[in-house]
């Protein structure tokens, strides 16, 4: 029904996908205008990589993240899943009902351990609510798969009479864990796993994600705004502002060479754990642009130190400066950034 | 540069000294000891980290300083030492709804918190409150107030600050809000500067506009500032001293360097190690802190961070606490690796 994407690997692509919201005044709740929350964002997750959207807050990459699972209806564009079943399904336009075995393949980690956790239900509860709804297994089938999801993501299997209170916040999160990966999901998208987590559970985590990755082949998409964060879990990453991506690349190229003058300013933003690395830091002016009114040209002209008069008025389309390095601004081939070295 | 010798100087002595606070909540299922004699510094012009984890009692220890612990908690002893031109002004001792202690708070101490958007009152003007605070410290008629509101907003980096300030909170994004707070914070002058976790509700091109703000209004006033904060990173690039707190105590202290290069105390070490670095390999796995912080009400007996210390010592350091020992010039750690120390 939907043109087949190219390439076997590719679970996921993602094609000129938009969404506006609409902004409504008045007694009549008239539209007014639109935020333009994600706007023509183009990228394919391969099987078994972590791809991260990285941004500031606002930039969109939460709205992508929730279009992929329709969590969010799409405005436009195209969400092609491959199926295990072989075929390649538009999630974008696809009939609610046709949805639901669908969602048995993409699951969701959560941010807040702590609300998204029922804390009237047992984690056996919790764990085996995804087996529940989808009718999987007897009742004592489904008690040993949460024996056996729990241990996986390091947690006493005695545990699972228990409720949510009596856990830490990385216990709790390794629940989320577990519960997601419940069905044996192909994608699993992470909307900042970690940081609602203290520094020293932050690293737990992220390992057992990636212990989960190389055990269970899983394939993540990864959505956070902490770099150094991302940089520990991520194959490739795209940045994205106002709804756009700005850069896409693999994670070592896009953190050792960025060629978008906003991720050099993302980059050098991060406050390094070293004193006697400081200084040298670009300030940004201003704020973000308005996803409601964004400027003219390149969304991100108005704060860029390197805008010229082309900036202003023409908009910069993601195109290849390298194999796999894509960027989205006119000076990008004139350009030397700095990136970290490491 | 020349920040990591800014240690404590033996002429000048600290502007504020806190000595063995102990700050409990007296909850009906058991007594919570967020602040179990911690002892700080503050310096002149210089600024103090409090770094830790959740639970740990940096904010709490902020709260005592201002006299502005809530119930259930209480200042049950120890010492916060203020002092001005020799004068030396006890505040653990005052009552805390005082007129002096009231000219504190605001007056010598301002406190900025981490959620601008509750800090101010979302059915009046930003401006309307800052005149209010002006005037509450300062002899100024209602327009010389509001032209200093102006002012400072303008010098905390609030574009048209002379419509800005007849905005509400919620009119104001999250970067701009944060500048009217220390604006509001800095209207009095204050010596000292408590900052509570001042950046860790805005994004990271936010973060480094507000951290340059604050370090550049620091050298132009001569300010001391007390950042208390989660992430090393921020403290790395703001502070001269360091003190890394856990379960209420203060388990090291010193220059910043001599934390993030020569940490004592193995809570620190590892807390250094297994923070994500944007300077590590792509894909690696951290080396991790085993365990998890305890329940307050479960706080292990001896040395608070024995259960999760790979250098634990059996049969010492779950017997004893240990005390602060110094390590290395102006460095102190409080571990038995280092030696017991008990008076």
């Amino acid at each position: 029904m939907t043109p087949a994407a190219g390439d076997d690997n590719r679970l996921l692509e993602v094609r000129d996908l938009q969404k506006l919201f609409p902004i409504r005044r008045g007694f009549l709740r008239r539209v007014v205008g639109q935020v333009r929350a994600v706007d023509g964002v183009t990228f394919h997750v391969e099987r078994g990589e972590t791809l991260a959207l990285v941004g500031e807050s606002g930039c969109g990459k939460t709205t992508t993240s929730r279009c992929v699972l329709r969590a969010v209806t799409p405005t436009a564009g195209q969400i092609l899943f491959r199926t295990a079943e072989g075929p390649v399904l538009d999630v974008a336009t696809l009939p609610r009902r046709q949805l639901r075995p669908l969602r048995r393949q993409m699951q969701m980690i959560f941010q807040d351990p702590f609300s998204s956790l029922n804390p009237r239900r047992t984690l056996l509860d919790i764990v085996a609510e995804p087996l529940v709804a989808n009718r999987v297994g007897t009742r004592a089938e489904r008690v040993e798969r949460v024996a056996e999801l729990l241990r996986l993501v390091g947690l006493r299997p005695e545990y699972m009479r228990r409720y949510p209170h009596a856990f830490s916040g990385g216990q709790r999160q390794r629940v989320g864990i577990a519960r997601a990966l419940a069905l044996s999901p192909r994608l699993v998208v992470a909307d900042e796993p970690v940081s609602a987590l203290d520094v020293s559970v932050q690293a737990q985590i992220l390992n057992l994600m990636l212990d989960l990755q190389a055990q269970l082949g899983l394939t993540y998409l990864f959505v956070a705004h902490d770099l150094s964060v991302v940089k520990h879990v991520s194959d490739r990453v795209a940045v994205m502002y106002v709804g756009q991506i700005v850069e896409l690349a693999e994670t070592e190229a896009l953190f050792t060479s960025p060629r978008h003058p906003y991720t050099e300013a993302l980059l050098s933003a991060v406050p390094k754990p070293d004193p006697r690395l400081r200084a040298q830091r670009i300030v940004l002016e201003g704020e973000v642009a308005d996803a409601a009114h964004p400027p003219p040209g390149c969304y991100f002209h108005p704060r860029c130190g390197y805008a010229v008069e082309r900036c202003r008025v023409e908009t910069p389309r993601l195109a290849p400066v390298e194999p796999g390095h894509f960027v989205a601004c006119h000076r990008a081939r004139e350009l030397t950034l700095r990136g970290i070295t490491p | 540069m020349g920040s990591s010798v800014a240690g404590p100087d033996a002429k000048a002595p600290p502007i504020l000294e806190v000595r063995d606070l102990r700050t409990y909540f007296f909850q009906d299922e058991g007594t919570v000891k967020a602040v179990d004699g911690a002892g700080l510094s503050v310096y002149a012009g210089k600024t103090l980290g409090i770094v830790g984890e959740s639970g740990c009692g940096k904010s709490v220890t902020a709260r005592s300083i201002l006299r502005i612990v809530e119930r259930p908690g209480r200042v049950v002893s120890g010492e916060i030492l203020l002092r001005e031109d020799g004068r030396e002004t006890d505040l653990a001792r005052l009552d805390a709804e005082s007129r002096e202690m009231r000219q504190v708070r605001g007056g010598d101490i301002a406190l900025i918190f981490q959620e601008p958007m509750t800090s101010f009152s979302p059915v009046h003007t930003v401006g309307s409150q800052m005149i209010e605070t002006i005037r509450l410290h300062q002899a100024l008629d209602k327009r010389a107030a509001r032209e200093k509101a102006i002012e400072m907003f303008r010098l905390v980096g609030i574009p048209r600050p002379e419509r800005r300030v007849d905005e509400y909170a919620f009119q104001l994004s999250g970067g701009l809000r944060q500048r009217a707070m220390i604006a509001l914070a800095l209207s009095c002058a204050p010596r000292i500067l408590i900052a509570d976790e001042p950046t860790t509700a805005l994004d990271v091109t936010t973060q480094a506009q507000i951290l340059s703000l604050l370090a550049r209004l620091q050298q132009g006033e001569g300010m001391a500032i007390i950042l208390i904060t989660h992430n090393l990173g921020v403290v790395a690039e703001m502070c001269d001293q360091v003190a890394v707190m856990y379960l209420g105590r203060v388990v090291e202290q010193g220059p910043v360097d001599a934390i993030f290069h020569a940490p004592r105390h193995p809570y620190t070490r590892a807390l250094l190690r297994s923070i994500p670095s944007i300077h590590a390999p792509v894909r690696t796995r951290l080396p991790t802190i085993a365990g998890s912080i305890p329940h307050p009400y479960n706080r292990p007996p001896g040395c608070p961070f024995h259960p999760r210390c790979p250098d634990f010592m059996p049969g010492r350091c779950d017997r004893a606490e240990p005390a602060l020992l110094t390590v290395a010039p102006g460095q102190q750690a409080a571990c038995f690796l280092y030696g017991d120390a008990r008076p």
